[in-house]
């Protein structure tokens, strides 16, 4: 994991841009897939929110919650070992990563409450 | 990677006299006067030249708004005609975002960004003035529908199928379809080099870190039009060719879908909206903590800020479609994602409180127009927040609660920051203090007028009154509102005249300005006043966020040549480049001098422009060629060229010239181009697969009209032209140029084999581009594959002819680079077409 996070290199300022570039993938995934599912096997509405769509796209974001939140904690470890604008870098990656991560989570949760195509 | 680690270059010329310099460096970067000033590349003169524009523009918008006002003062008014009506508010929308705010706000970046961040030009000078020349004209083609009562009359965002040729059958649709593209070209310029410039033209030792927040901004916003227009190019090409040729790509019975018009819409749309915002925002961050004396709190948090506004607000197109019947959950989503769009704005409304709580604010004027800024703005996100949840938008869809929404957001989060922002510079254009007392009268009458306007409209539309309806009956309980509105936006309107009277008026009896009149610390204060051509007599070194703060004396010391690159003996155009994290000194950029090109090229687009209008097809195509062959021209006189910098001797210790290395800025401006390009072609995907799924009478034949052996064949023939180019490129890295023109021009034969058998794929697949959107979107398709692939050929032939001409080998390898990027993105582009086009219909069937 921690050689993972090393390779990443995580003080490049690449990362401002990565975390939300991830939100907007998986915003984009589900708003989407969401969509040709509705198109192709629309589940019956008696189902309610229990349905294969609302399934595949809570796994979805979930996958993406837990990529972004390493990514998070991964900018702040190295914050704390860097000075200067390495630590900058980090700090404000690690903002943009926690950010995308309540993104994620947030933007998320009609899935478990609204069911699909209706 | 070279770095520069001193304080002057040669020392020769640090012996001639602060005069002797600026005389040498004005030879070199001074305007010319008379006919020759339309070839003026300078980013000062460009900058005010879209300002001026802007602001005359400003003025066309602001009539029509008052036209709009007066008819709906009372009720059952004809003032105006409905028809003439509908044309008066589209075009105030259409004129206020696309030939007011955006190019205003550009102006002023392309104006400010060089001087802030201590460089002398911007980093593709030709592009800026193709892209001023680009506006003027298409502007000017837009307005003039007005003058001949043909104006388009669908309203802003030009909906199907209302804009669609059934239901206006006349030119207005075609003239804001076109002329909107037009200056479009102007728009997506300016982004592509502010992005450039502030990436890679920074002065030494300025690290990301430590650039001015206003630079932020702008880079956040040049990037956001790069991604965010072409949504809007591909929707407007379609539609006109769905007008002009019949293709069917909103209309239902031919397999269209209308509700595509506005997903592409929207996707530029509401980005559009903090394209506007954040340069407004980076007036504000700039002028905050000089009034405030001290530093931004959270330097870091407006930084995170900004990159969270740019990225979210692409995820909130849909809540401006709440009520077309997309489902729930999917409404759910953007619902969501345009409630998260208010964190980072309240940031940085927190960071802006804080600033002021802990500095000891002075309210000068510019100040003045921050508070209202903050007053109106506050309350139009609040009322953002209300249209983001569902219910309350059902509600109010449509009325006049949106309108005032709108105007609270875009003049308070624009306008407002944006005469701050004049006020502020107004010194540094003119050498000239404005007067407060004018000033004071102007933000007053405005403020109170803007908000007699606007809060009253919520009013109104909260009790029922729909937008974009000509007149009303008495009787509803809007007319005592309406009356208000329009008496209100009367005063608004003095005080407007009030604030442009002021900046006239300064410029002949304005108070001189003393050096720096606000304790600024940011550069473009330790430029003369007025500035001069080249910015700055030398380029320092700067180490921090303030630099005027922390050595008062940088004005003198950088007038005095006691900095880098004093130097004007060799007569090229120079400045740094370099790294885009460090602000390490990588090499010297040379810019062109003073261009007719720019200038041929827009004429030339302009006249496609009209005979498109006027459906003169075949003057159009001749245009076209015509538009080519000056921009090839253009692209002719670079790199060692006579006209750019045939001698490449630089002074000892200095880094190489770039079109002497492999990394110069044109790189950088093709891979910002090619994302453009990349947004285009992805939305031209999605235009695709949303038919595909959705339209209700999409029609697919059983098998693909398309040759997929066809298609395999020309993918090879570029394939292996991208392989022998890389092979190319990877020589010159080492400084091996054997066999390099023949190299060129069998990659350039490749590219018109790919084009030929795509031309035949295309032909023998007898499309009905008239009858099924699926074949309409098709010939869009590979036209697009053929566009890209012919012009790799010209550039690679063009390349080699260059060898030849020895403008381009190992001494000068930097252009086969910059082709080879066009090259693997039609390598990506075209291979995906394939799949999606003709291997995709194959295995999933219709």
């Amino acid at each position: 994991m921690s050689i993972t996070m090393q390779r990443l290199n995580l003080t490049h300022p690449l990362h401002f841009v990565i975390g939300l570039t991830l939100w907007c993938i998986w915003f984009v995934a589900v708003y989407g897939g969401h969509a040709v599912a509705c198109s192709v096997a629309p589940p019956a509405p008696e189902q309610g929110v229990f349905t294969l769509v609302n399934v595949m796209l809570l796994a979805v974001s979930i996958a993406a919650i837990a990529l972004l939140a390493a990514l998070t904690v991964g900018c702040c470890r190295m914050a704390k070992r860097h000075e200067g604008r390495l630590r900058f870098n980090a700090t404000v990656s690690a903002g943009l990563y926690l950010f995308s991560t309540l993104g994620v989570v947030f933007a998320a949760m009609p899935i478990m409450g609204i069911p699909p195509c209706l | 990677m070279t770095t520069i680690n001193r304080e002057a270059t040669p020392e020769g010329d640090n012996i001639k006299g602060p005069n002797q310099l600026h005389n040498d460096l004005h030879d070199i970067w001074g305007n010319p006067r008379g006919l020759k000033a339309l070839t003026i590349v300078n980013h000062t003169t460009l900058g005010l030249r879209f300002m001026v524009t802007g602001m005359v523009f400003f003025l066309i918008g602001g009539l029509l708004a008052m036209l709009v006002r007066t008819q709906l003062a009372l009720p059952d008014q004809d003032f105006m005609s409905p028809d003439i009506y509908s044309q008066v508010t589209t075009m105030h929308g259409t004129v206020m975002m696309f030939l007011f705010a955006i190019p205003m706000l550009e102006g002023l970046a392309i104006y400010m960004i060089p001087k802030m961040i201590g460089a002398r030009d911007l980093v593709c000078p030709r592009l800026t003035s193709l892209g001023y020349w680009c506006y003027l004209f298409g502007g000017i083609i837009l307005s003039f529908s007005l003058v001949l009562e043909m104006a388009p009359d669908s309203g802003w965002f030009m909906y199907t199928p209302l804009s669609s040729s059934e239901y206006s059958p006349g030119l207005g649709s075609d003239f804001w379809l076109l002329g909107i593209t037009f200056v479009e070209i102007s728009a997506l310029s300016a982004g592509v080099e502010l992005v450039v410039s502030i990436l890679r033209t920074r002065t030494q030792g300025m690290a990301l870190h430590k650039m001015p927040l206003f630079a932020w901004y702008i880079l956040a916003m040049a990037l956001m039009i790069v991604v965010g227009f072409p949504p809007l190019i591909l929707g407007s090409i379609l539609l006109e060719l769905e007008r002009a040729v019949g293709m069917p790509f909103f209309e239902v019975a031919g397999g269209g879908d209308p509700i595509l018009w506005q997903h592409l819409f929207w996707l530029f749309g509401h980005p559009e909206v903090y394209i506007i915002f954040l340069p407004a925002a980076g007036i504000v961050s700039t002028l905050i903590p000089v009034f405030a004396g001290r530093p931004i709190v959270g330097y870091g948090w407006v930084v995170f800020a900004i990159t969270v506004t740019g990225f979210i607000s692409f995820g909130l197109w849909v809540h401006h479609m709440f009520t077309v019947g997309i489902p729930q959950l999917a409404q759910a989503f953007f619902s969501a994602a345009s409630m998260l769009v208010a964190v980072p704005t309240a940031i940085q409304v927190f960071v802006w409180l804080a600033t002021l709580w802990l500095g000891k604010p002075k309210m000068k004027l510019p100040m003045l127009w921050i508070v209202g800024f903050l007053i109106i703005f506050v309350c139009g996100g609040l009322t953002g927040v209300m249209l983001a949840l569902v219910p309350f938008n059902w509600q109010v869809h449509d009325t006049h609660f949106v309108v005032a929404h709108m105007h609270y957001v875009l003049v308070g989060g624009m306008f407002f920051p944006l005469i701050a922002g004049l006020y502020y510079w107004l010194p540094l254009f003119s050498g000239r203090m404005p007067s407060e007392t004018l000033g004071k009268w102007g933000f007053w009458l405005t403020f109170l007028g803007f908000n007699g306007t606007f809060l009253i409209m919520h009013w109104t539309g909260l009790l029922g009154m729909p937008r974009r309806v000509y007149s009303y009956e008495t009787g509803m309980g809007w007319d005592i509102f309406n009356l208000l509105s329009s008496m209100s936006s009367f005063i608004m309107s003095a005080g407007i005249a009030m604030v442009l009277l002021d900046f006239a008026l300064h410029f002949r009896f304005g108070k001189p300005a003393k050096h720096n009149p606000w304790n600024a610390d940011t550069l473009e204060w330790a430029n003369s006043m007025p500035p001069s051509a080249y910015n700055f007599v030398s380029l320092p070194k700067i180490e921090t966020r303030h630099p005027l703060w922390d050595d008062p004396n940088l004005p003198r010391t950088m007038a005095e040549g006691q900095h880098s690159l004093a130097v004007a003996t060799h007569g090229r155009r120079e400045m740094w480049g370099t790294d885009p994290l460090t602000g390490k000194v990588r090499e010297i950029i040379h810019l062109p001098g003073n261009s007719w090109w720019p200038l041929f090229a827009a004429m030339a687009l302009a006249v496609v422009c009209v005979s498109l209008l006027t459906r003169l097809y075949p003057l159009a195509g001749i245009a076209v060629v015509v538009a080519g062959l000056f921009l090839l021209r253009w692209s002719w006189e670079n790199g060692a060229h006579p006209k750019a910098a045939p001698d490449a001797e630089v002074a000892p210790g200095d880094p190489p010239l770039h079109s002497r290395t492999m990394d110069g800025p044109g790189l950088w401006a093709m891979s910002i181009t090619l994302l453009a390009n990349g947004s285009f072609f992805l939305s031209y995907l999605f235009g695709w697969f949303y038919l595909w799924t959705v339209s209700p009478e999409w029609r697919m034949p059983e098998t693909s009209p398309l040759s997929l052996v066809g298609l395999i064949l020309a993918g090879v023939a570029l394939t292996a032209g991208v392989v022998i180019l890389e092979k190319l490129v990877r020589g010159l890295r080492q400084g091996k140029d054997a066999g390099l023109a023949v190299g060129m021009y069998s990659i350039s034969a490749l590219g018109f084999v790919q084009v030929a058998v795509t031309l035949w794929v295309l032909l023998s697949a007898d499309l009905a581009v008239t009858e099924t959107s699926h074949d309409a979107i098709i010939m869009v398709g590979l036209a697009y594959a053929l566009l890209h692939g012919g012009l790799g050929a010209v550039l690679t032939l063009l390349q080699g002819l260059r060898v030849g001409y020895g403008f381009v080998g190992a001494h000068a390898p930097f252009e086969p680079a910059v082709v080879a990027q066009w090259w693997r993105y039609n390598l990506v582009t075209f291979w995906i077409l394939v799949g999606a086009l003709a291997v995709l219909p194959r295995v999933i069937g219709s």
